[in-house]
């Protein structure tokens, strides 16, 4: 799986991916650099899990290159890989040790060190005692913090995690991103689908946002803030806003607003043109536009022209 | 191929043990030796009490009077067994009625056109018995007398061992013994398959109830999963069957005259080498095609009560040649000896049946061995397919067409 500096460890060129006469991914094309963390983004049914299940040989591509490593991934390139599809399961009705050191050996851990591997991570997320149960005893999140375990126990060189946080509560959300940041550390190169835009803020280096099997924006995420609109504002007032051509309401809510300058309006002038129609501002700072409202802004269109 | 070996290894532990420490598999296997063993145990009580009785009965002394029209009984043998002759049945009889005498026999003139009467007093269903059994030692003991040859009376009473020999192109037919040997892969087979098919069902079925199938299918071939689920099964399978003829094996060795069982003389067994090597590649190919079958269902169905559907048919396949069990034996040329012996899911049975026999030819052996062997590939490779690109489609029946074509896969 390793590859030269140079060379991406994940290549994707004009893959394409038809079901039936549904195109569902169209020309998609992106690179992920070893060592880099990097955020798939992409509402419901935008084609994320279809891409990481192409790229994986879950499904087979309708066309393009899908290469991990410079070539197509195997199964028995699977030891050096840790992935958390989106659909999670184990054996339900076997023990967790049993399972967790069943995983270890396929991913070419020895007995021993797979055995000795769990109960450390058992020990680590508060699950020493429940090495015997039946993994159905336990809790959904319990069992997802097992499936996580199974996800990095070999200490993956590419960590594939499809909505890492879905199940998870805040306390083992916060536990997850120590393990993702620990790999990250480690020189793990990590891609990572989820919808939670201020972890993908805290922890990618490069995102690519998919709405319709089509990228809509692919880079750094400062690469892409700019994009979409490079800086806000983020005013606090105690009046009212005024409607203005130089900026856009991105949003409002009880005297907090976040506003967008139009055609490069300038600092100075969106501020001055607060001031002169009385908004009260209390405070005004300059920012970058979060994902999370890239996002809305991506999908919020498609909403419009839906209901349109 | 070190990796795909030691996944192999893995797969087949994994599956093994997990699957003989499941308690309902301990309960349904040691069920049936438990079930043996207390069969055996009442049928060794028993027949320890028959045997007593009989005996008793054979041996029983109690006084009677009897009447011989015929002239056969010999009054000294009857005198030994405590009997007393009387003219006067009606007086007999009526004696037995108010219990003086214990019992009368009226033995007719010709007993060959009338029944021995037996007349005695009631000492209950079973020890009632030994007014018949004395009455006829009496008269088998006097007539023996009579004849004067212990020959002559083995071959009247037909307590004579009968040996045939037939022969076949110039040798000795191994007859009977010759049809056990083979048929004995037919019982094999059927004994892995009932034991096995549910369990082979449900191992690629779990993978898909448990959303594990993403898991397994990047870490490890498809193929090696599902032969090393395979050769597991199988293991169980050999497991269960040592299990279930433990008991029948040590009862035959140690107590097989309690248990009245029968004796088998292993010598009179042929293990003609044709036959037996056909046996065995049919075995061998039948479970290989049922197999591949019962995966691949298991990768198309979404839950195992929907595979019942499809599984409870298919296991009538196995049963149906024996509709034409006459017709496989005197008639293989019939057209549908002739269809069961080709049709991939007949075949197995029917092929077994008629290699056991003796009317499978070489050239028809041959023939189905391979078309098996070929089938049995196939499908084990489409249910490797299935499985490869249709197990992912949790909780939804899959298009066998579709995994080919692509479609009809959720779009995520």
């Amino acid at each position: 799986m390793s590859s030269g500096a140079a060379e991406p460890l994940v290549h994707i060129q004009d893959f394409r991916m038809d079901f039936g006469d549904t195109t569902v991914i169209r020309d998609l094309s992106f690179d992920v650099h070893v060592g880099e963390t990097f955020g798939f983004l992409g509402s419901n049914g935008s084609g994320k899990t279809t891409t990481l299940r192409a790229l994986l040989g879950i499904y087979r591509p309708t066309a393009g290159i899908l290469h991990v490593g410079g070539k197509v991934f195997e199964p028995s390139d699977g030891s050096r890989l840790g992935y958390l599809p989106e659909e999670r399961g184990l054996y339900k009705k076997e023990h967790v040790l049993d399972v967790m050191v069943y995983f270890g050996r396929l991913k070419g851990l020895s007995k021993t060190a797979a055995r000795s591997w769990s109960e450390t991570y058992l020990e680590r997320v508060g699950l020493a005692d429940k090495a015997k149960a039946r993994l159905d005893k336990l809790s959904s999140g319990q069992q997802q913090k097992i499936q996580l375990g199974v996800t990095i126990m070999n200490n993956p060189e590419l960590l594939i995690l499809d909505e890492p946080t879905k199940g998870f509560d805040p306390v083992n959300r916060r536990l997850l991103m120590d393990i993702i940041e620990e790999h990250k550390r480690a020189g793990a190169t990590v891609i990572m689908v989820t919808h939670q835009m201020e972890e993908v803020e805290r922890l990618c280096d490069r995102v690519i946002l998919l709405k319709d099997g089509v990228s809509r924006a692919y880079g750094t995420v400062e690469d892409v803030q700019e994009e979409f609109g490079g800086t806000v504002y983020r005013v606090t007032y105690d009046g009212v806003l005024p409607l203005s051509s130089l900026f856009d309401v991105v949003s409002d809510d009880d005297g907090r607003a976040e506003l967008a300058p139009l055609q490069g309006a300038s600092e100075e002038k969106v501020l001055r043109e607060l001031v002169e129609a009385g908004a009260g501002i209390r405070s005004f700072t300059p920012a970058r536009i979060s994902l999370d409202e890239i996002f809305i802004k991506v999908y919020g269109e498609q909403h419009e022209l839906a209901e349109g | 191929m070190a990796l795909a070996q030691h996944n192999l290894g893995t797969v087949i532990a994994f599956e093994f043990t997990r699957t003989i420490k499941k308690r309902g598999f301990a309960i349904a296997t040691l069920a049936i030796p438990v079930l043996l063993i207390v069969v055996f145990a009442l049928l060794y009580a028993s027949n320890t009490t028959t045997k007593n009785s009989a005996d008793a009965q054979r041996n029983a002394q109690f006084s009677f009077t009897y009447s011989d029209a015929s002239g056969i009984v010999a009054p000294a043998g009857a005198q030994a067994a405590g009997g007393t002759p009387t003219t006067d049945p009606e007086s007999a009889i009526e004696a037995v009625k108010n219990g003086s005498s214990e019992a009368y026999f009226e033995y007719p003139a010709d007993p060959t056109k009338e029944p021995v009467k037996v007349y005695g007093a009631d000492k209950g269903m079973f020890e009632n018995g030994k007014y018949e059994a004395v009455a006829r030692q009496l008269l088998e003991a006097s007539a023996q007398q009579h004849i004067g040859s212990p020959q002559l009376t083995a071959a009247l009473t037909g307590a004579v061992k009968f040996n045939s020999e037939t022969f076949k192109d110039g040798k000795a037919a191994a007859g009977v013994g010759g049809v056990i040997p083979p048929l004995l892969f037919l019982v094999i087979f059927y004994i892995s398959m009932i034991l096995l098919s549910n369990l082979m069902l449900n191992s690629t079925l779990e993978e898909k109830e448990n959303r594990v199938t993403e898991m397994i299918l990047t870490t490890l071939n498809p193929t090696t999963l599902i032969t090393g689920k395979i050769i597991s099964l199988f293991m169980v399978g050999l497991l269960q069957v040592l299990v279930f003829l433990a008991p029948v094996g040590l009862a035959y060795l140690f107590f097989r005259d309690r248990l009245a069982l029968p004796e088998m003389d292993l010598s009179t067994l042929v293990f003609e080498p044709g036959p037996m090597i056909t046996g065995a590649l049919l075995l061998l190919d039948g479970f290989t095609v049922f197999t591949g079958v019962l995966v691949a269902i298991g990768a198309i169905m979404p839950t195992a009560k929907e595979a019942g559907t499809i599984f409870g048919p298919l296991m009538a396949m196995m049963f149906i040649p024996f509709y034409t069990f006459s017709l496989v034996i005197s008639n293989p040329k019939a057209l549908i000896v002739q269809i069961f012996t080709y049709f991939p899911l007949t075949a197995p049975v029917t092929a077994l049946l008629r290699n056991g026999f003796g009317t499978l030819n070489p050239v028809e052996a041959a023939i189905v061995i391979v078309e098996l062997l070929v089938v049995g590939i196939l499908i084990l490779r489409l249910a490797v397919h299935l499985f490869r690109y249709g197990s992912i489609e949790y909780g939804r029946k899959l298009s066998i067409a579709g995994t080919f074509r692509r479609s009809e896969l959720a779009a995520k």
